[in-house]
């Protein structure tokens, strides 16, 4: 019986982590806006390291899944907005169409750009969400460029205040929930041979071949879990937070960025190294923002270059290394 | 009914034959010895019956199942596993971890959950030797290490062939003492049939196998028991040149 709960242990931590990030945003006044930051930023850490961590791949067209969430949430409440009685329930609908949406993407995606390797995959996925940005926009899907804008209708189908709490704070736990199915899903894979498979074809693609693994197969899993993860952040951080949708701002490769300097700063293929990576990234960036304005990025490249250099494998890896072999490795993975 | 048949198999790559019309037989069970110098297709040949590379021509057969064309991920469970001439560990995993993909990927992988395939690799980490690795990474052991480990893991997945390529070059002679008494060990006691691929004739080696292979450019020269192979002049000229003296 032990030995099955010391399998969750690690899920103390990340838990631990998103329980005070809630308990100070709701009782520290002025405190709301760094935490939905911090906590948009750990979500999105846990979620593109499921694919980004588990298999080595980088996808620089992790945002389009975002976007293509976004345009999820903002389809089914502009759409079904004349449907009164759904009340709350469009929420619900928003995010079944996000995960479809993002799904069928990544099953496409997946389906062409996983066959290509290393650098020719982090190509050819560069394509994926300027190709789709510029579809949206040329072809007028969605209303182009004009974007899709629903302030309205959420108040209309929700009354004015509880679309209010959703925008300014309910959208921000959902996030929080989201990132916390993130990390369950990641210790998931991580103790099933899934996360063996994934490990394998991360280190030896082709030697985990002959051992029987099926590498595909596998790849798509991980790029379908975490594309789906990053449309249901989509819907919930910015269609749900800002109620309307523009392609250049969903499209954006800097969230791509972001994700991947988070991911590998907490320390890659880790359950714990994305909050940690999502933490410092956060905070650094909005104090810097607070205290440097207009200087900080010139401050923070130079800090994240030092920790990547004394930390090559994330902060996450420094902390196992340090704390193998102690009653406290069972908590940190 | 044999293990493994090679019926005419080519591989071409370009203009270069790397393997030419070889037939091959292997019994369950068999230990045989595939000799041949640097460049005579030996490697090809493992890669043709592991499934990383598909030939041109003939067909490879396995268990009376025509697997000519079937990928290696589909071939392992069916119980072909293989070593490389350079061991080729997950390094950021575990030995143990590395040990319990096999069990989990290989023949009983379908019938083995994660804990079970642990308790196999703990098993065999036992028999070869490197219990005191157990949890460090692959890539920080010796390179003799690292070959035991990948003889390990493809011992976890209970395999009817194993390939081993080179299971021995570049050893210190007391680790091939070693490697090859613990070969001998497996041979026995598992029954897998075992195809030991090495460069050169080494005479330890050789004791074991009932049959010796030799390849010369990518095509058989001498398929025959041992001894026999080991005298055909046709080796000696190989290895040594023709001997010009009448």
């Amino acid at each position: 019986m032990k030995k099955k709960l010391i399998k969750f242990y690690p899920l103390i931590p990340v838990f631990t982590v998103y329980i005070l990030l809630f308990f100070i945003g709701k009782n520290v006044p002025g405190m709301w806006q760094l935490v939905a930051m911090l906590l948009f930023y750990c979500a999105l850490g846990q979620a593109f390291n499921i694919f980004l961590g588990m298999t080595g791949y980088v996808d620089f067209g992790y945002v389009a899944f975002m976007g293509v969430g976004t345009y999820g949430m903002a389809l089914a409440i502009t759409r079904l907005a004349s449907i009164e009685e759904l009340g709350i329930g469009i929420i619900v609908a928003g995010f079944a169409l996000a995960l479809l949406m993002s799904t069928l993407l990544s099953l496409a995606v997946g389906a062409v750009a996983l066959r290509l390797r290393g650098a020719y995959f982090a190509i050819a996925t560069i394509g994926v969400n300027e190709g789709l940005r510029f579809l949206i926009e040329g072809a007028r899907i969605w209303n182009g460029s004009e974007g899709l804008i629903f302030v309205s209708d959420i108040n209309n189908i929700l009354g004015r205040d509880t679309a209010d709490a959703l925008m300014t704070f309910w959208a921000d736990v959902m996030v929080l929930v989201i990132a916390a199915l993130a990390a369950v899903v990641t210790l998931y894979y991580m103790r099933s041979k899934i996360g063996y498979a994934l490990t394998a074809l991360r280190e030896d693609e082709d030697a985990a071949k002959v051992m029987g693994i099926n590498v595909t197969k596998y790849k798509i899993i991980a790029f379908i879990t975490s594309s789906c993860f990053a449309g249901l952040i989509g819907a919930a951080s910015w269609a749900l937070k800002t109620p309307y949708v523009f392609p250049p701002e969903v499209f954006e490769i800097q969230y791509t960025i972001e994700a991947i300097i988070i991911v590998l700063l907490g320390g890659a293929g880790t359950l714990l190294g994305p909050v940690a990576g999502g933490l410092i990234y956060g905070i650094s960036k909005y104090y810097l923002a607070v205290y440097v304005p207009g200087f900080q990025l010139l401050i923070f490249a130079p800090i994240i270059i030092v920790i990547i250099t004394l930390f090559p494998e994330g902060i996450l890896g420094m902390l196992k290394n340090r704390f193998q072999n102690t009653g406290l490795a069972h908590f940190i993975i | 009914m044999p293990l493994l048949k090679l019926e005419n198999v080519t591989k071409r790559f370009g203009g270069l034959i790397a393997v030419n019309r070889v037939n091959l037989e292997i019994k369950a069970g068999q230990f045989i010895g595939i000799v041949g110098p640097n460049g005579s297709g030996k490697t090809t040949l493992f890669n043709i019956v592991n499934g990383v590379f598909f030939p041109e021509e003939g067909k490879v057969i396995f268990e009376d199942q025509n697997i000519t064309i079937l990928p290696p991920y589909k071939r392992a469970p069916l119980g072909i596993a293989r070593t490389f001439q350079i061991p080729r560990p997950f390094c950021g995993a575990t030995v143990r971890e590395n040990i319990a993909v096999g069990a989990m990927f290989g023949t009983h992988g379908r019938y083995v959950n994660v804990d079970e395939s642990l308790e196999i690799a703990d098993n065999t980490i036992k028999r070869v030797g490197l219990r005191k690795h157990r949890d460090k990474p692959a890539g920080i052991l010796t390179p003799v290490e690292k070959k035991l480990m990948e003889i390990a893991r493809a011992l976890a997945m209970k395999p009817k062939l194993l390939l081993m390529d080179e299971a021995m070059a570049g050893m210190h002679p007391n680790d091939i003492d070693r490697m090859v008494d613990f070969i001998k060990k497996i041979a026995t006691e598992e029954k897998i049939a075992i195809v030991a691929m090495v460069e050169h004739i080494m005479r330890a080696l050789l004791g074991m196998a009932e049959k010796i292979i030799v390849l010369h450019h990518g095509a058989k020269l001498v398929d025959a028991p041992t001894k026999e192979a080991l005298e055909d002049p046709k080796v000696v000229e190989v290895y040594l040149g023709k001997n010009t003296k009448k």
